[in-house]
């Protein structure tokens, strides 16, 4: 209201005004164009050819799609590996995450340091947390060894990242390692940022710990879930780098994931229109999800900005 | 009775998970001053006498200098380059009217969704017809297009905590849209623009998919490509990769130590916006 009434008199002045702020944004806008929407339309074109080497050889339509959809036992491994992987990260994340931030909220002294030791793998990066745990789970002097030792068990040769049953698991747990402390930060500012006197009210009507939580503090950050949901499925959706660093997607394609398939077959195998078949794939997955899980989680957080 | 013991079950869980959490850097950082003999037939003991000569070793065979230099270097050029691009571009936004904004939004954070992953093929391709192959400011290119519409995003929430009535005034009384944003949006906004640009070098520091597939000289090899180095052709000297991992690791985590306020901050404050 307030808004446009002052602004009324300007009118006529801010539509050139529109322009030159326009302007501000054209670097941006070039850059996505050349460096995005280029590669983007070239990788269209890639998907639909045959290629040799880099080059195009002839068009082929959709056979690459219909190769890779209906024809690639890999590659429908990789996909599901990389959709169940992505779901397990969504649900372990963001619960850990909520988990750990409830936690540390309550904690009178030592927050900070807390929250330095859960956030800091964060700042690693992927390849060192990969190579990291990669040595973790190392057979001999591993992690599962030691431990297995100390407590008397013969574990020595246990490695858990060359057993086809374990390896994408013990990705798994290397990945919540390092994020895990991410979704905790986002849920703890919000926690710390929530009214206090809906506790001390809950607390007088006798509502226990669970009972708050489930009826303040989950409702109420509805938001930071939303944001986080949708940040852990497009951020999982394209792994590679943990898995490329830890297994390369072996043992047997147990943990072959798309983008670990996608890189195998353009860079060794030089099947380069087809990879690019398999990358669009993903990315209309990638959209696809996102848009659903937008849909279905914005009714919610936007209930609770109102 | 039970009052007093709940909060205490919960802070004896906080504790051990904290060391979960700690141990496999601690575990890294104390292995890098071991021979491979004891690693291996002393896991639980401690470094003593620490052996030094790990880490010099690891530091020359595997040319970390040259690695630490190139991967500085395309930290510095990706944050300046994301800076340049997004803080005007976000200051844009929060100017432009709603149906050009709503539409521009879109466009520049539709990226978002598009992954390097996805377009590492084509990229290649494009950089290849470029010379851009083993070029590092072709490598901080594309970290600038990964990360730019997350800045925007970022300094768009940041940005609009500034009230309108100040940039206005200042635009009555005759300064220029950049002058605007130079004298009083950037250091109104420096907070946010600081955040960005700590989370943006973190991003670029660790970025692997676009290195793995664009550099392909050793000499031009990032910290990262370093130590995949590391982990394949030293596999057989354990001591040797532990500090070269050691290595890798602390730089980040003291700058995280540093400004870890901060990146926090800036983090949770973008993140909540939309």
């Amino acid at each position: 209201m307030i808004e446009s009434r002052t602004r009324m008199p300007l009118l006529r002045r801010s539509h050139r005004e529109s322009g030159l702020d326009l302007l501000f944004l054209a670097p941006t806008l070039i850059v996505l164009a050349v460096f995005l929407l280029y590669p983007l339309a070239y990788g269209l074109v890639l998907s639909v050819h045959d290629t040799q080497g880099f080059d195009l050889t002839s068009f082929v339509g959709l056979e690459n799609y219909g190769r890779a959809i209906f024809g690639d036992a890999v590659f429908h491994q990789a996909l599901a590996t990389t959709v169940v992987f992505t779901g397990a990260a969504v649900v372990l994340q963001t619960g850990l995450g909520l988990f750990l931030a409830v936690l540390v909220a309550d904690v009178g002294r030592g927050r900070t340091l807390l929250r330095f030791v859960f956030f800091a793998p964060f700042v690693l990066a992927s390849v060192a947390v990969g190579a990291v745990w990669k040595y973790l789970y190392a057979p001999y002097f591993g992690i599962v060894p030691s431990v297995g030792s100390a407590l008397g068990l013969n574990t020595l040769t246990v490695a858990p990242l060359a057993d086809a049953h374990w390896a994408l698991w013990a990705i798994m747990a290397a990945f919540l390692w390092r994020f895990a402390g991410f979704n905790m930060v986002v849920y703890l500012n919000a926690i710390q940022s929530l009214p206090r006197e809906f506790y001390e009210h809950a607390a007088m009507e006798g509502a226990g710990r669970f009972e708050r939580f489930r009826h303040i503090t989950w409702p109420l950050l509805w938001p930071q879930t939303f944001t986080l949901v949708l940040l852990t499925t497009i951020g999982t959706l394209r792994i590679f780098d943990m898995v490329w660093i830890m297994t390369e997607g072996g043992p047997s394609n147990a943990t072959e994931t798309v983008a670990t398939d996608v890189y195998v077959t353009a860079f060794r195998f030089l099947q380069v229109g087809y990879a690019q078949a398999m990358a669009m794939i993903l990315l209309v997955i990638i959209l696809a999800l996102t848009v659903v899980e937008y849909r279905i989680l914005d009714r919610r957080a936007e209930a609770v900005r109102l | 009775m039970t009052r007093l013991a709940r909060p205490r079950l919960s802070t004896l869980l906080l504790v051990l998970l904290a060391l979960v959490w700690f141990y496999p850097v601690a575990w890294t950082l104390l292995n890098a001053f071991k021979s491979s003999a004891d690693i291996y037939r002393a896991p639980w003991d401690l470094p003593w006498p620490p052996v030094v000569g790990n880490i010099g070793e690891a530091w020359s065979r595997g040319q970390l200098g040259v690695a630490l230099a190139n991967s500085a270097y395309v930290t510095a050029m990706t944050v300046a380059g994301v800076l340049v691009l997004a803080v005007p571009g976000a200051y844009s936004l929060t100017r432009l009217r709603p149906p050009l904004r709503a539409v521009l939004l879109i466009v520049v954070l539709a990226p978002l969704i598009i992954p390097t992953e996805v377009l590492i093929v084509p990229l290649f391709s494009m950089f290849r017809a470029l010379g851009l192959i083993d070029s590092l400011p072709g490598l901080a290119v594309t970290n600038v297009v990964a990360y730019v519409s997350f800045a925007t995003l970022i300094l768009v929430g940041s940005f609009r905590t500034i009230p309108r009535d100040v940039t206005d005034a200042a635009g009555v009384d005759g300064a220029g849209r950049f002058d605007v944003l130079l004298r009083i949006v950037i250091p109104l906004a420096r907070p946010g623009i600081l955040a960005v640009a700590v989370l943006v070098a973190v991003l670029a520091w660790n970025d692997f998919s676009a290195s793995l597939v664009l550099l392909q000289k050793p000499d031009t090899f990032t910290v990262q490509l370093a130590l995949t180095r590391f982990s394949t052709f030293y596999a057989t000297d354990q001591g040797l990769t532990f500090a070269g991992m050691a290595i890798v690791i602390l730089p980040p985590l003291l700058l995280f130590l540093v400004l870890q306020r901060s990146l926090i901050q800036g983090l949770a404050a973008g993140l909540v916006r939309h």
